[in-house]
């Protein structure tokens, strides 16, 4: 439990750091760190019951695209610029590294292992970011709509 | 050819509006704002600055406009985007002008005045730059499975990469080849670092380094616009941070197959 509770943190720290990196300057840090942590929470506890890493990364990934596309909204400002470095813990670098390791090494087997690992793993986080941001179109236009149509009406 | 006054003196000031406008959209592509945004943005500014109708075209690396007049008559610029970099905080603000500009355009001089300001605008600090290298090295290597020894050697390697990096920049040095001698020279650094007895597992070491060459703004980026319908700039940025990635990979890969 400590481990997870450090390693969130450093996700935390991470995200934080890489924001400031990307010219980030406000209060939104403190949102940013937040949200990552609260991802890799997600991930934490979909791995803890059991569900698998790359379900774990789906929902996580899930989460943070949504929470980051409503925040956007909340506090007028691009939605990547919240969504990327809350990412940062999501993103396979470790499974890329090994990938690398094995192929120079000569482990065909651990090769083909890591870097089948690494293309589900992407997999996993972009489907979470692309339905993150269908569902957020969605409801951006049906709330345009619902509204115009109110307009409509009173005026 | 003779043009007469008046019309001609329309054009000079429908290409100079245009070319503000072009001038944002230049800062949000080359700050890393997705294709979409940039488009959105153009065609909006077009329509707050009187234009009747706007026809843009962005990929990553070039900018084209057609904007017509509603009496007739049309102006089209091109920007030819060079190089890009990650400076959100420029999309931010370049995104809340074009905002004012939507709810009540400027005056053409105030916004020229705007834009050179958010031009001009210093990117972060290099100390502070250095600084979130070395955290970030530190934190990714113990989130990865490190021990803090382990991260303090990332912390020193991160640093590293930070002088490497800016050495390249500084040289000028083509940017594909540049990312592969300073993941290398990362790399080594790890290697002799824990030869010399701090930290004693450099694959994690190396992972929390390996975090800030990989291209994850640009990754993050090309999805969206796929997803909105750009899929040519969305193929264009994956396959330039697939290249990137497997670059990197190469640097750190050189030293590892040495050692």
């Amino acid at each position: 439990m400590q481990a997870q509770i450090i390693q969130t943190i450093m996700g935390m720290i991470a995200s934080a750091c890489f924001a400031v990196l990307f010219g980030v300057r406000d209060r939104k840090l403190a949102w940013i760190a937040a949200g990552s942590g609260a991802g890799w929470a997600v991930y934490l506890v979909c791995v803890g019951l059991g569900h698998g890493m790359y379900w774990g990364l789906f929902w996580a990934s899930l989460f943070v695209s949504a929470l980051s596309e409503v925040l956007a909204r909340v506090v007028r400002t691009p939605v990547i610029l919240l969504l990327v470095p809350m990412l940062i813990p999501e993103f396979p670098g470790k499974d890329l590294y090994y990938t690398m390791y094995h192929f120079v090494r000569n482990n065909y087997d651990e090769f083909a292992e890591t870097s089948n690992m690494v293309l589900l793993e992407a997999g996993a986080i972009a489907t979470g970011i692309i339905l993150a941001s269908c569902a957020a179109k969605l409801a951006w236009s049906i709330t345009a709509h619902v509204s115009h149509r109110n307009n409509g009406r009173c005026g | 050819m003779t043009v007469p006054a008046p019309d001609g003196q329309r054009e000079n000031q429908m290409d100079s509006r245009l070319s503000m406008i072009m001038d944002m959209g230049e800062i949000l592509l080359t700050s890393g704002a997705e294709v979409s945004r940039v488009e959105d943005t153009i065609t909006r500014l077009c329509r707050a600055y009187g234009f009747e109708r706007a026809d843009v075209f962005t990929i990553t690396s070039s900018i084209i406009v057609t904007a017509a007049a509603p009496g007739g008559g049309s102006c089209t610029q091109t920007r030819r985007i060079r190089e890009r970099g990650t400076d959100l905080g420029k999309v931010e603000k370049i995104n809340a002008l074009s905002r004012r500009i939507c709810a009540e355009p400027l005056a053409l001089s105030e916004l020229e005045r705007e834009i050179s300001e958010i031009r001009g605008a210093k990117g972060t600090p290099r100390s502070v730059q250095l600084a979130m290298y070395v955290t970030i090295s530190f934190a990714l290597s113990v989130f990865f499975g490190g021990s803090w020894a382990d991260g303090a050697a990332s912390a020193v390697s991160g640093a590293i990469l930070f002088a490497a990096l800016y050495a390249c920049s500084a040289l000028k040095l083509n940017d594909i080849v540049g990312t592969t001698l300073c993941s290398a020279a990362t790399a080594l650094a790890v290697v002799l670092l824990v030869k010399a007895g701090l930290g004693d597992q450099p694959d994690k070491i190396m992972i929390g380094n390996i975090m800030l060459v990989i291209p994850g703004r640009q990754l993050t980026n090309s999805l969206r616009d796929m997803i909105g319908g750009d899929t040519i700039s969305g193929l264009l940025n994956l396959s330039e941070a697939l290249m990137r990635a497997i670059f990197v990979a190469m640097g750190f890969a050189l030293v590892v197959f040495v050692m």
